[in-house]
């Protein structure tokens, strides 16, 4: 992905040399020539069309602002609500994400979500322990948001 | 203790710290900042870095002694000073000119930035060898 990016960059300054201008329009225009170039070659590289990574970043970026804020709503209620009818508690989560970033990544959206937080990574790096605001009925729920985080993290790099 | 978080992060912020840093440095002329607050924040980068690993493995990064970097700032200072006596004129009188560079453009070139790199050199040296002489003291 970085270096289909690169080439992309490249390709936009080839356009500029050859076009003798030098200004933001004209690199426009060449990175646009380029992607249209690199998305013909698509077939050349390791990883796929860099395009859709990003876009699956977007994604990922949509689908926290939006549990971000039904998270919020939740912890709200619980804060408000008279009796205080929670049980917290602390979770593994066994995760299948291998490289660092994915992990850190995967841990600081848990953690931006209110009502759950990371508190440690197991050695080898395969567990998170995360504390829950109210274990027994999100339990559930909760694994299912971070199958769908990590599942998007996993769109990104595969 | 896996401070796998840590030191993704870290790697992600100490470039952002070292740009910042240089960018003050390069600023101190029309804006605030200059040597001394650009020196502290290089600085401060490198002690994140020591604060994630140990002093060994920044030694291996950043394979500089720092008692050397605060003489060479000061000879940068003292020279940038008295390199005004060879023109006649007084001691830490500074010399400026516009030059057209290519690339550039119309640049403004003053040997006050040379008296400033030795500020930062001996900001940078000062900091770091205080932090590691109280590290390494078991």
């Amino acid at each position: 992905m970085a270096f289909q990016i690169l080439l992309n960059v490249f390709l936009a300054f080839v356009w500029m040399f050859l076009t003798v201008s030098f200004n933001g329009a004209s690199f426009l225009i060449g990175y646009l020539i380029g992607l249209l170039i690199i998305f013909i070659l698509r077939r050349f590289f390791h990883s796929r069309f860099y395009l859709i990574p990003l876009f699956v970043i977007v994604k990922l970026v949509f689908i926290f602002l939006k549990e971000l804020l039904l998270s919020n709503i939740a912890v709200v209620k619980v804060v408000l609500n008279r009796s205080l009818d929670i049980r917290p508690g602390i979770f593994a989560l066994p995760t299948e994400l291998e490289k660092d970033w994915e992990v850190t990544v995967l841990s600081l959206l848990i953690t931006l979500t209110p009502g759950t937080l990371v508190l440690d990574v197991s050695e080898d790096g395969r567990t998170l322990y995360i504390h829950a605001l109210d274990v027994p009925d999100v339990k559930e729920t909760i694994k299912s948001i971070k199958e769908s985080f990590e599942k998007t993290i996993m769109e990104v790099s595969q | 203790m896996n401070n796998v978080i840590l030191r993704t992060i870290t790697a992600v912020v100490v470039p952002i710290i070292a740009l910042f840093s240089i960018q003050l440095f390069f600023a101190g002329h029309y804006y605030p900042g200059g040597g001394f607050i650009g020196g502290l924040m290089a600085a401060g980068a490198i002690v994140l870095l020591l604060i994630v690993f140990d002093i060994r493995t920044v030694r291996k990064m950043i394979p500089i002694n720092y008692q050397w970097l605060i003489g060479t700032g000061l000879l940068f200072a003292v020279g940038t000073s008295a390199g005004s006596l060879l023109f006649n004129v007084p001691f830490l009188t500074h010399a400026y000119r516009y030059v057209h560079l290519p690339l550039l453009g119309k640049t403004s070139l003053h040997t006050a930035v040379l008296f400033d790199t030795g500020v930062y050199l001996v900001v940078v040296g000062i900091t770091l060898v205080i932090i590691e002489t109280i590290g390494e003291s078991d």
